[in-house]
């Protein structure tokens, strides 16, 4: 489903070289979640921007479906539409109300009928738990339920992989459960995710498969299990101390 | 109060210098009754007089041909009757109609100027405003080579420098060249304000929007320009209510605006305080008119927030 081979991203600041992303190699299948962790600026946000095209990669390769990000007559705004993408900030379009945000790319991008659009939005936003609100304004929700629309209306355009950077981090702790539930749910139809989080209970509970990233390099991955319990990178074990 | 001792003061002011106010002069430039008188330019007989409330049509018949014409004017100025033998040049009768006074006139010059000015105006800055942000490099640089030289001279001189040099070379009209100059003027300052306001939307919108597989002008269509757009409101009118202060400046090259009207009436009249202060207020109405609407449409956009 995703492949990246030798992955770079290079971001050189007034003479200042950061790799952010150093030579990641992995592949994800289909119906996989995988969940990335690493201290702060270790890359993990570049790595994620690198899977959906919102950076462009210094060097090596992603495969998404078989089609190669790093090729440029690739058509990025094709690749998009089967990626889904969940930012820390929400991002919703605080113009248009809820259903808007979910029915505007559909109309846009995959050109389907108002009718089409709004109906499935409004399924969407009945699965995430929240369709009395399909006529308020983002500013009037809730940072939990702003993150929810951000979820559906990033599924209203039937991705093959839903990405998420941080999705929690923004919200006020009782917040987080009504995300990551949702996030849950997901995972449990089959949906392939690659999530960034800082939410160990989540990693432990869903993933199939945990990265480490450390200076841009993934440094161990493993099965949940193997990682909370019997990391063998030193890196990792401290890393894990300092969270757990 | 304050405003009171300065209306005070400037009306002592007034009777030291001698100056007797004609007031009742004024309403005559924007409106006017005007007398159209008809007379025939044949010999002939009256035939018919038909009264219909206040407007009656006569018919007289010409005495040589034997062909009729028809006048129709109003009842009370019907002077004639059946039968009646006329001689060419002889008055019918006469209508009488409102019609629009040279201030009026003025006033309806200064604002579709400023109306078509501004439409320009934005069009070129949404334009150049979107260049002024694109990562092409030449489209960059042109914006910013046309946005320092506008800003950098004088309306005044590019008008004339619009119509006496382009006017001539292109061969294009007074009019065309002053709300060209007008339009070009106020762009390159609504470039800034789009810029300004394009800039100040976070970058996740633009990503939100790209990672739905929207492509840059579809963002900046639904997405970017609708938020910026709402932001520049404030600025944007700001901008707009200069432009119909400025289009005074049209004048010199002798376009009828409001105030070339306004100079107009002063000779004609010597009412030189009068117009001036209605010139003035009328110019207010324009801009307190605009500003109330944009004030609307701002309300009206505040319901997201
Ligand atoms: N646009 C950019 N320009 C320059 N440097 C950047 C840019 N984006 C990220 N970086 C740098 O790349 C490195 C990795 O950043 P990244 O945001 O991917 O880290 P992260 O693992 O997501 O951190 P966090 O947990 O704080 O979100 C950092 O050193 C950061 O300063
Ligand atoms: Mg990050």
């Amino acid at each position: 489903m995703i492949k990246t081979v030798d992955l770079e991203k290079i971001f050189v600041v007034r003479d200042q070289v950061v790799r952010a992303v150093d030579g990641i190699t992995t592949h994800i299948t289909p119906g996989e979640v995988v969940v990335v962790i690493g201290p702060s600026g270790s890359g993990k946000s570049t790595y994620l921007r690198c899977l959906n095209g919102l950076e462009t990669l210094t060097a090596g390769h992603v495969h998404i479906d078989g089609v190669d990000l790093a090729n440029r007559k690739t058509d990025m705004n094709k690749v998009r539409r089967e990626v889904g993408m969940v930012f820390q900030q929400f991002n919703l379009f605080p113009h248009k109300t809820v259903l808007e945000n979910l029915v505007l790319a559909q109309m846009k991008v995959r050109k389907r009928s108002r009718k089409e659009a709004e109906i499935k939005g409004r399924a969407l936003l009945e699965k995430v738990g929240i369709p009395e609100k399909e006529a308020n304004y983002p500013s009037q929700l809730s940072g939990g339920q702003q993150q929810r629309v951000a979820i559906a209306r990033a599924l209203a355009m039937d991705p093959k992989v839903m990405l998420f950077d941080e999705p929690t981090s923004a919200l006020d702790p009782e917040m987080v459960g009504e995300v990551l539930e949702v996030m849950k749910q997901l995972a449990r139809e089959g949906m392939t995710m690659v999530v960034v989080t800082h939410e160990m209970g989540f990693a432990r509970e869903v993933a199939d498969r945990v990265l480490f990233m450390d200076y841009g390099k993934l440094v161990e991955e493993g099965t949940p299990e193997h990682f909370f319990t019997e990391p063998k990178e030193e890196r990792a074990k401290l890393f894990l101390r300092q969270v757990l | 109060m304050v405003l009171l001792s300065i209306v005070a003061g400037l009306w002592i002011a007034t009777k030291r210098i001698d100056y007797t106010w004609r007031w009742e002069r004024i309403p005559q430039y924007f409106a006017y009754h005007s007398e159209d008188v008809k007379t025939i330019n044949f010999d002939g007989h009256v035939t018919k007089i038909d009264k219909k409330g206040d407007l009656t049509t006569v018919t007289v018949k010409n005495d040589i041909g034997g062909e009729t014409s028809s006048f129709v004017i109003d009842t009370k100025t019907a002077n004639v009757s059946v039968d009646e033998y006329l001689m060419e040049g002889d008055t019918v009768g006469s209508t009488r109609e409102w019609k629009a006074g040279p201030l009026a006139h003025g006033l309806w010059v200064t604002l579709w100027i400023s109306a078509v000015a501004s439409v320009i105006g934005l069009v070129i800055g949404v334009v150049t405003g979107l260049c002024r942000v694109s990562q092409n490099l030449t489209l960059r640089q042109l914006s910013i080579t046309y946005i320092e030289i506008i800003r950098g001279t004088p309306l005044l001189v590019q008008l004339f420098i619009f119509y006496f040099f382009l006017g001539t070379v292109l061969n294009i009209g007074r009019l065309p060249s002053g709300i060209g100059a007008l339009g070009i003027f106020a762009g390159a300052y609504v470039a800034e304000i789009i810029r300004a306001g394009i800039q100040s939307i976070p970058k996740g919108q633009m990503e939100a929007a790209r990672s739905l597989g929207m492509n840059v002008p579809k963002a900046m269509v639904y997405i970017i320009l609708p938020q910026a757009f709402k932001r520049t409101l404030p600025p944007l009118a700001g901008q707009f209510i200069s432009l119909i202060k400025d289009s005074s400046l049209v004048s010199v090259i002798a376009i009828t605006d409001l105030t070339k009207s306004g100079r107009e009436v002063i000779t004609s009249t010597f009412a030189v305080f009068e117009i001036w202060f209605v010139v003035a207020f009328l110019y207010l109405i324009l801009t307190f008119t605009l500003s109330q609407v944009v004030a609307w449409v701002e309300r009206r956009l505040a319901v997201s927030d």
